[in-house]
């Protein structure tokens, strides 16, 4: 209960931290400020006091900060300086899109990754093994944006297996509800919904597979040294002596031991997963909210980079805070969070 | 004259000697090594080595494929691209600036990053989770995220885009330094020197550090391959380095632009990327399990 107050604690006050942060930005933003927090390029003087009045730029700091808060609170949170577009609505439909395909990734790494590991970190040494090595150092050398376009030049372009870009064909009408793809196509009701579900699996495959050869290397590795490093230890050895099998020794003190310090190492790799997601979006177009925002620097909206800014920050920040508390409460000897070691 | 000797071996190998016997006994480990140092012969000869000037354009010779393809002429090696230019060059150039910059930033974000780490380490009191977890976060925040807004805020460009990784990187070099520190603190050694009246900052620089220089170097391999691959995804993404410059992520998206006549205009600038990261984590992994095998011995 303490450990939790104190990550609540945290937690509330990393999010304080990320809006003040987000509320200064538009005042470092190039141009002008009443621009840069509104969207709205002001026509005439009367409509930049009428600007000025609703954002409350004619009063104090604090003031503005109090009508910030709000406003994020009430998801009123501006326009795009370019097309006037809602960018709550924008980010309510990007952001699922990235979710989806972070997810996937995730699940993907974790069902192949982790078994591989303690598969060949137990029988370490052996051709298996080193072939697994190999693999994960190539796979985590690989830059992701090449990796996705030689998928696309090999897969798309040569073999014509499957689309390029976007996450279903536009066939298919499916109204956008959750933001989630396979989600939506279930509460739709189009006519043929096994083509629909085949069609985005199909439109899936290719970036997911981008993100998650880079992750699952990582997590291979990370696994492997983390039950070679259990297995050594001293009640293992314990263990042994007392004629217990292999399989018993594993299934009953390995697995636990090892998983456990891996736990926040895979946290700290969430960051790096949203940045491959975000940079294979864009190869993809996959509408999703890392293509939104470098569309954004693209066109200079800065409102959209603020806000994009805060809500994918506050994602990764709640995620990384919430696996740490959970280790925290499953393992109390723990002391903090080790830094990664690949 | 026969010496009577008690050990076996005349000639005891400091430790930096110790680790390279360990090191080049993985054959992989010294070939990642040689590539390694491959790259960085090429970062600093880049213009001596280039046969043509990477900006030359040879109108004769456009979209030429590579010297291994039919119709590819040995001239050009690895081929032209769409403006004539001489392919073999512009990746010598592109490589250069590349890991140059890859460099300049684990450099200073050593500096800074040990420097900030030292300090919190050898300052008691502030002890609190609150800055190890500030830290942490700061830690979690995506490269690319921090380097969107650093581009917002100051524009597009290599040394932006610079100063985004780098800012990116320091918080690992602060949080590795000071548990370091914080854990030498309590030994005897340092206790040592505090009764002889050394002073904190000489304690780190005279007693800490030199047992810390491993623990950086392979931290800094790490981090020389995320820099290269953030600083090339930048430059990909157009965000960093801007045309004029030639940068291998720069240079595979114009390779995009006629990647359905020339496609080696984005397999070759990817290969020299993926080349390059994985020479660096091949001698990372070496140096780390040359490291962990010499403390076994």
């Amino acid at each position: 209960m303490k450990l939790f107050i104190r990550y609540l604690n945290l937690m509330v006050v990393t999010i304080f931290i990320l809006i003040v942060l987000s509320f200064f930005l538009p005042f470092l933003f190039p141009g002008d400020l009443l621009t840069n927090i509104s969207g709205i390029v002001a026509q005439s003087a009367d409509q930049r006091t009428a600007l000025e009045q609703v954002y409350k730029l004619d009063q104090s700091i604090f003031h503005q900060f109090i009508f910030y808060i709000e406003s994020l609170l009430n998801s009123n949170w501006g326009v795009s300086t370019n097309d006037q577009s809602n960018l709550y609505q924008e980010v309510s439909l990007a952001f699922p899109a990235t979710l989806e395909l972070v997810g996937y990734a995730l699940l993907v790494s974790i069902i192949i990754g982790i078994p591989i590991g303690f598969i060949s970190g137990l029988k370490n040494h052996n051709p298996f093994d080193f072939s697994v090595v190999t693999f994960s150092m190539v796979g985590y050398s690989f830059p992701v944006f090449w990796l996705a376009l030689i998928f696309i030049t090999i897969f798309c372009l040569q073999l014509e297996w499957l689309p390029i870009s976007g996450r279903i064909d536009l066939l298919f009408d499916v109204p956008v509800e959750t933001g989630f793809i396979l989600l939506d196509i279930a509460r739709s009701d189009i006519p043929n919904k096994p083509d629909a579900y085949l069609d985005a699996l199909h439109h899936l495959i290719l970036p997911t597979a981008s993100v998650a050869i880079v992750t699952t290397a990582l997590f291979i590795r990370f696994t492997r040294r983390s039950i070679m490093d259990v297995m050594d230890k001293g009640y293992i050895i314990a263990a042994k002596s007392r004629g217990f099998t292999q399989r018993q020794i594993f299934f009953k003190h390995g697995l636990k031991n090892a998983l456990l310090p891996i736990l926040p190492i895979l946290a700290l790799q969430i960051s790096t997963l949203i940045t491959n997601v975000m940079i294979i979006e864009t190869i993809f177009s996959w509408p999703g909210i890392g293509r939104w925002l470098i569309q954004a620097i693209y066109q200079q909206d800065y409102p959209a980079i603020r806000i994009g800014m805060l809500i994918v920050s506050l994602f990764v920040m709640a995620m990384t805070i919430t696996i740490e508390f959970i280790t925290r409460a499953m393992n109390p000897a723990r002391e903090r969070a080790e830094s990664a070691a690949v | 004259m026969q010496r009577f000797n008690l050990y076996q071996e005349e000639y005891h190998p400091s430790p930096l000697v110790n680790i390279w016997i360990e090191f080049r006994r993985s054959h992989i480990a010294l070939a990642g090594f040689v590539l390694l140092v491959l790259f960085v012969v090429i970062t600093i000869l880049a213009p001596i080595i280039a046969p043509f000037d990477p900006y030359l354009q040879n109108t004769n010779a456009i979209l030429l494929p590579p010297a291994w393809e039919p119709n590819g002429s040995a001239i050009h090696l690895l081929g032209t691209d769409g403006l004539g230019r001489d392919v073999f060059s512009r990746l010598l150039y592109a490589c250069r600036i590349t890991f140059g910059s890859s460099l300049v930033i684990v450099a200073v974000s050593v500096l800074i990053g040990v420097g900030l780490g030292a300090l919190a380490g050898v300052l008691s009191g502030v002890r609190s989770s609150v800055i190890n977890h500030l830290l942490d976060s700061i830690m979690s925040i995506p490269t690319l995220l921090i380097a969107i807004i650093i581009v917002a805020i100051l524009g597009t460009g290599l040394t932006n885009a610079m100063l985004a990784i780098t800012l990116a990187l320091i918080p690992q070099f602060v949080h590795q330094t000071r548990t370091f520190v914080r854990n030498e603190l309590q030994k005897d050694y340092v206790l040592l020197d505090r009764l002889d009246g050394a002073s904190s900052p000489r304690i780190f620089i005279y007693s800490i550090l030199p047992g810390m220089v491993e623990l950086i170097v392979v931290q800094a391999t790490i981090a020389l391959s995320v820099a290269i691959i953030d600083i090339s995804a930048l430059g990909f993404l157009n965000l960093a380095a801007q045309d004029p410059l030639i940068e291998l992520g720069l240079t595979l998206s114009q390779g995009l632009e006629v990647a359905y006549v020339a496609p080696w205009l984005i397999i070759l600038p990817g290969l020299c990327i993926f080349l390059m990261i994985l020479s660096v984590n091949i001698v990372g992994e070496g140096l780390r399990s040359a490291l962990r095998n010499r403390l076994h011995h």
